[in-house]
């Protein structure tokens, strides 16, 4: 068997995403109602007060700890909580480019950018990404119910609603990575 | 205090929590793992049969302080419950290693690495050389190897 010789790789950097189901166990689903609730409250009282935080919840809980406890598990992330917030899309809306990094300040930014899709119809994100030289590289996925994505926070993103009808509501979550 | 290890659906452990005493005994006030388990539901928001207990002192199916080892080993992220056996094990380390369950431990197909010679252990001893034997998957062998020659 050919073994390469002395020729190895070591990966300095690289740029992983993470998606897939939320699969909590029979009867302990996530209630994502509760977290469509607190994003109306929450977008409503932050026009009052901007300081004031995501709530928190059961539901959230329920799903944050899920995805820390599985990531751990299955891609040894051992992830920290940022920030925590949730959004509404109305119908046809693109979201301006989104950063959750401060370029100036990038010890308090997060290292990954987690997103859930709390009530999702054809919710589409692309991703934008480099790819050595090769700069602007763009990735689109579907952000469909109970599913997340997460990736890297140097990655600008953006969201779209693309059907006509309905509100589309996102969790995001902010993560470092320890 | 008690100790459970959270596990997922497929029998991997998650997390491993502490719990107060007063939280895991029933009324007569034995500890009893169900009373815990239901704790546990409650407050973690995840089914009690998906909480295992675990003891803080089992290795290698061995009670550290003289007691009775309890399911093997005390279990960690990433372990693997074993329901049939009442095991926790750790993850298989090469796909040819087998289960050994009077020890909780996996095994390779031809048994423990050879010892090493007093000459090696006297080398190891003065930091010359650090003799260690490593399993080849490939060849199912044992290879000694001097990993001071991987340093630097």
């Amino acid at each position: 068997m050919y073994n390469g010789g002395a020729m190895q790789k070591k990966v300095l950097s690289e740029i992983s995403l993470y998606q897939g189901d939320v699969s909590m166990p029979k009867g302990f689903e996530i209630d994502r109602s509760i977290l469509a609730i607190d994003t109306l409250k929450h977008s409503f009282k932050n026009l009052i007060d901007p300081s004031v935080g995501f709530p928190f919840s059961k539901s959230w809980d329920m799903l944050n700890t899920y995805f820390r406890d599985h990531i751990k598990v299955k891609h040894h992330l051992t992830l920290v909580n940022k920030d925590t917030w949730g959004n509404l899309y109305k119908p046809g809306e693109v979201t301006t480019p989104l950063l959750q990094i401060d370029k100036v300040d990038l010890r308090n930014s997060p290292d990954y950018v987690l997103l859930y899709g709390v009530s999702s119809q054809e919710c589409s994100v692309r991703i934008h990404y480099n790819d050595n030289r090769r700069k602007g590289r763009t990735l689109d996925m579907k952000l469909k119910d109970n599913q997340f994505i997460m990736f890297p926070s140097t990655c600008m993103y953006y969201l779209t609603n693309k059907q006509q009808d309905i509100l589309n509501f996102v969790q995001t979550i902010t993560y470092d990575f320890i | 205090m008690a100790h459970f290890a959270k596990i997922s659906e497929d029998n991997v452990v998650l997390q491993v929590v502490v719990v107060a005493d007063a939280n895991t005994v029933n009324e007569e006030g034995a500890e009893t793992e169900s009373v815990g388990q239901a704790y546990l539901e409650q407050h973690c928001n995840w089914p009690a049969n998906l909480w295992i207990q675990t003891s803080y002192n089992t290795e290698s199916n061995e009670h550290k302080l003289g007691g009775t080892a309890f399911r093997g080993n005390y279990a960690g992220i990433g372990f693997t419950w074993d329901s049939d056996n009442e095991i926790f094990w750790l993850s298989q380390p090469y796909a040819s290693w087998v289960k050994n369950i009077s020890t909780a431990q996996w095994n390779s197909p031809i048994g423990d690495a050879p010892a090493l010679t007093a000459e090696q252990n006297s080398q190891n001893n003065s930091k010359t050389n650090y003799w260690i034997y490593v399993w080849n998957e490939p060849e199912q062998s044992w290879d000694l190897t001097d990993s001071n020659e991987h340093v630097n």
